[in-house]
């Protein structure tokens, strides 16, 4: 444990953001439901980011943990639940929730924990066990919970939402069903070669359009299902520890963004939005990436990696928008001209996707962050991009919550 | 709209009958002119002062912005007696508000959705209480 003292030097390196490197990174592969606890999900992740790291677990100075929403108490204190299993050591343990996203406030935390001194080395993890079924409301009280209006009256399970999305941009853009297919395609070939991922079967285009609608213009297969997975992140600015890993990988930015007013997505669980823009699309998202861009100095122009979340064919399409790697509606024709594909300048979701993975709420930003930290490391066997230099991984959560890292080697 | 009388809504404030025509239940922001779907959810423009937030109701007619149809029954705590599924949700523009509300579309040829077509907004009988009224929410129907 640091002492008092040598906490008061570090407020020195608070007015000077230090570097902060990923020494280590562990997965619990993704897969369906599961009668195993979320713990036992977590402490995998967990054990194989220690040993990546090659360090012993009393070098954990903090736990920043993703909230797991359908635990319970244990799911709510998911840190307090990992830290026990470890050996408690009495460091702060913090636990958080921003839907989707949760990832990526548990690894902004982790980083700003370290750059601005106040730890040297700090885990941050998530593990989600999927529900049984579907996802539905959390609470019974309809004025102060809207999403209890949505399922009671709405009848508006979440693909509807990315459907009337989808259907906008179809009539503005003239996104074809067959790009939608395209996008699944896509995903499965990689999907296919990455070990961790849940679907491990390719589809052609024609299998894809054969695949029963959810909600018209979407079916099946252009949809992601929920999933159970842990994912588990060792950050430090420990210049012995950075010296010893293997490939340490640099966090150049790590941000989270929240919407913008005037932003007229049909957000998950609202029953409105706005008719008239005055901000852009998944503003949230837009937010964030555009924070990672200021701090970090690097663009879309330089990014070799974009791990984007493809909860739907839509969501790969807008996404590429939404964070600038092209102009509006035109991400339709970068995915046609093979230009998102692995040996193009910019290789979009070599880990096959949310689409080959499904999503596991509190795991799912931190695992895109792992995809990417295992590309910059070389890691990636038939997947792998070559070269690749710099990696981001985009986040996208329901009600207004993103999150951004940029990572390079 | 025949036995208006003995319908209740399954949530209360979100869609209004008592003058005869059904009308969503909107609340205006007198300060920043936004208006808001439910009543209480408020989405304020920043720096707003918040004051002089007024009930309103929602012209009856609007136009589809957007849609979908659903290929699979909504689960449970929706419920409806009769099988709805497979059933078409709409997002209607109410233009003068700068509002779009999403609705289940009821009473249309699911074929002939199109984007920019007139909807009203209307009632679906969802099932009977335990009181014998009929349980409502609201629906959207193409303009005949």
């Amino acid at each position: 444990m640091k002492s008092f003292y040598d906490a008061i030097v570090n407020l020195k390196g608070m007015m000077t953001m230090r570097d902060v490197y990923i020494i280590g990174t562990g997965i619990h592969p993704w897969m369906g439901f599961s009668e195993q606890v979320f713990a036992d999900f977590a402490a995998v992740a967990v054990d194989n980011a220690l040993k990546d790291a090659s360090i012993e677990w009393k070098k954990i100075e903090a736990i920043m943990a993703g909230i797991f929403i359908y635990g319970g108490n244990a799911g709510h204190l998911s840190g307090q639940y990992l830290e026990s299993i470890f050996g408690e050591t009495g460091i702060p343990v913090v636990n958080v929730y921003n839907a989707c996203a949760t990832g990526s406030a548990s690894i902004r935390m982790a980083y700003n924990s370290i750059a601005a001194g106040e730890t040297e080395t700090t885990l941050a993890f998530g593990a989600d066990v999927s529900p049984k079924g579907f996802l539905t409301a959390k609470s019974d009280n309809a004025v102060q919970d809207r999403d209890v209006i949505r399922w009671k009256m709405g009848g508006l399970p979440n693909p509807i939402y990315w459907a009337l999305e989808c259907r906008k941009r179809m009539e503005k853009y003239g996104t074809t069903e067959e790009d939608l297919a395209l996008v699944k395609v896509l995903m499965s070939e990689y999907g296919s070669k990455n070990p961790h991922a849940r679907f491990k079967k390719t589809y052609s285009i024609e299998e894809v359009l054969k695949s029963v609608y959810v909600c018209d213009p979407l079916r099946l297969y252009e949809i992601c299902p929920v999933s159970t997975g842990g994912a588990a992140v060792i950050l430090t600015a420990d210049e012995e520890l950075i010296a010893k890993a293997d490939n340490p990988v640099k966090i150049n930015a790590t941000t989270m963004g929240s919407a913008i007013y005037g932003d007229p997505t049909i957000r998950i669980s609202a029953l409105s939005c706005p008719s008239v823009p005055e901000a852009p699309m998944l503003s949230e998202s837009y937010s964030a990436s555009r924070q990672a861009y200021e701090k970090s100095g690097i663009g879309p122009e330089d990014i070799d990696v974009l791990e984007l979340p493809d909860n739907s064919s839509w969501h790969y399409l807008v996404y590429l928008e939404t964070c600038g790697f092209c102009g509006e509606g035109e991400a339709d024709k970068m995915l046609r001209d093979g230009e998102t594909k692995i040996g193009a300048k910019l290789a979009v979701n070599p880990s096959g996707g949310f689409s080959s993975h499904g999503e596991a709420l509190s795991a799912q930003a931190l695992w895109q962050v792992i995809e990417c930290a295992n590309q910059l490391r070389g890691r990636c066997g038939e997947r792998q991009v070559e070269g690749a230099k710099v990696a981001m991984a985009q986040t996208y959560g329901l009600m207004g919550n993103s999150g951004t890292t940029i990572m390079t080697i | 709209m025949e036995n208006m009388a003995n319908k209740v809504a399954r949530i209360p404030n979100l869609v209004d009958w008592s003058t005869g025509e059904v009308r969503l239940m909107s609340a205006k922001c007198a300060s920043c002119g936004t208006y808001f779907f439910p009543k209480e959810h408020y989405q304020h423009r920043p720096g707003c002062s918040r004051e002089g937030v007024e009930d309103v109701l929602l012209p009856q007619k609007g136009k589809l912005a957007s849609y979908t149809i659903q290929y699979y029954p909504c689960p449970a705590p929706f419920k409806t007696e009769k099988k709805i599924t497979p059933y078409g949700i709409g997002l209607v523009e109410f233009e003068g508000e700068k509002i779009q509300i999403t609705g289940i579309i009821t009473d249309t040829d699911l074929k002939s959705l199109k984007i920019g077509m007139e909807m009203e907004t209307t009632l679906l009988d969802m099932y009977t209480n335990k009181e014998k009224q009929q349980v409502v929410t609201w629906a959207f129907t193409a303009v005949k």
